[in-house]
């Protein structure tokens, strides 16, 4: 069923949307988000291999690079990259792009893999599937908006854009997997500032994706 | 009910980036089994690590990397068996606990073995858990604690019964995620004990957390 959803949603947009856009600052070709559901359409529907391969090329190395910013060791995080593409070549038919862009879908499975993997927490992935199927009842209806179209550059820019200290601060958090305990240790800088700033950040970073939508 | 009291942004962060010790995300996954409005904001800080995913810079993947890949599909199974999903049960059963305390509290309320640690406070510490200290208390109704605040970080999530303190009124569903500047008194409801399950990010921080809580009062 929700295979039939994502093809009817991404052949009622225009298949010119769909493109690979000039990033400014890396001066590099980078794929949207549609371009993305598109290719997770022809997994989904015709197990397509070189839509697949388009996707591995693109994502593998960068998921590689983040399970390695992690602290993963080099087997670990190869393991877990090729675990990561096979539940996407697996799940094509349940990725929902009105839900989350194919980035965060990815990000989401890398992440979940590392916690269970690496840091061992128990039930954490049956954890994580209950809450994503309360999320799907709660957001996967068919009139919501395919939002993950357009809110990706905006995110991008005020990622861009937030003070140095927020910036650094945030990805201490999402590349070295810091705690707040150790970031307040590392940059002597008392713990409830650590928290306030990392609020401030993700205050700014949401308004970005609230106005986009 | 819809919980009132919610987990706090920076936490809300670090549990998508995994960087929560294991304790505190723990208690996290419990208030986000009860509260669509902090799921809400879990999609959103993953939005956040999936372009920061993105943009981490790599060479393209070797021609052994891809065969490789390749290879692993032929290998797949036409129906890949996987682990179900937990089943989140948003009703309320009283003696049900919620998924994600059972592996280290079990699943049932009623066979739980409390352990009294001062007048009116019993409490089960989680064994094994790595990262920081995970317990479950149980206060008597009526109960005062004596003022206190938190060394380090602390989440605390209300399963039955309540509490008031300066932040409010605290019902089952509520977490409370305090600053370490924060200073507070919780004072339980009358009727039924107040159970809540409790973490923090080291146990060092716990223990002299418990005695400067509990020693003034109970004086041990």
């Amino acid at each position: 069923m929700r295979t039939m959803a994502l093809h009817q949603l991404v052949a009622e947009v225009a298949p010119s949307r769909a493109k690979r856009s000039v990033s400014p600052s890396a001066n590099s070709t980078v794929p949207d988000a549609l371009y993305w559901s598109m290719q997770m359409v022809a997994v989904a529907t015709q197990r397509d291999r070189p839509s697949f391969m388009r996707i591995y090329d693109h994502f593998a190395p960068r998921l590689r690079c983040y399970l390695g910013s992690l602290g993963t060791h080099d087997a670990m995080a190869d393991e877990l990259v090729q675990e990561a593409l096979l539940t996407l070549w697996r799940k094509a038919g349940m990725f929902d792009p009105s839900r989350a862009s194919l980035a965060t879908w990815l990000f989401r499975v890398a992440r979940n893999l590392y916690i269970d993997h690496v840091r061992q927490q128990p039930q954490w992935l049956p954890i994580q599937k209950g809450l994503e199927r309360l999320e799907e009842a709660e957001l996967g209806r068919p009139d919501s908006q395919p939002e993950s179209f357009f809110d990706q550059d905006i995110l991008k820019q005020a990622i861009d854009g937030l003070p140095p200290v927020q910036a650094k601060l945030i990805r201490m958090c999402y590349l070295e997997s810091r705690s707040h305990g150790e970031i307040s240790d590392e940059l002597q800088m008392p713990l409830g500032s650590v928290k306030s700033s990392l609020r401030r950040a993700f205050a700014k970073l949401q308004g970005s994706m609230r106005a986009s939508r | 009910m819809k919980p009132r009291h919610h987990l706090d942004d920076a936490t809300l962060l670090s549990y998508s980036a995994g960087a929560l010790p294991a304790a505190l995300a723990v208690v996290a996954s419990t208030h986000l089994e009860r509260c669509a409005a902090c799921r809400a904001g879990l999609l959103d800080a993953d939005r956040i690590g999936g372009v920061l995913m993105q943009q981490q810079y790599v060479d393209a993947p070797t021609e052994n990397a891809r065969a490789a890949m390749l290879a692993s599909l032929d290998a797949e199974p036409a129906i890949e068996p996987s682990a179900p999903p937990v089943d989140i049960v948003e009703e309320h059963d009283p003696d049900r606990l919620p998924s994600a305390l059972h592996p280290w509290f079990g699943s049932s309320m009623r066979a739980l073995r409390w352990r009294r640690v001062a007048p009116g406070v019993q409490r089960i510490r989680a064994t094994g858990i790595g990262g920081g200290d995970l317990m479950l208390l149980r206060v008597a109704p009526g109960s005062k604690l004596p003022l206190h605040s938190h060394g380090g970080s602390e989440l605390t999530m209300i399963l039955d019964g309540a509490y008031d303190d300066l932040l409010g009124h605290f019902g089952p569903g509520d977490v409370a995620d305090l600053d370490a500047e924060t200073v507070h008194q919780p004072v339980t409801s009358p009727g039924v004990p107040c159970i809540c399950v409790a973490a923090t990010d080291a146990p060092l921080v716990f223990s002299r957390w418990m005695a400067r809580t509990l020693q003034p009062l109970f004086g041990f």
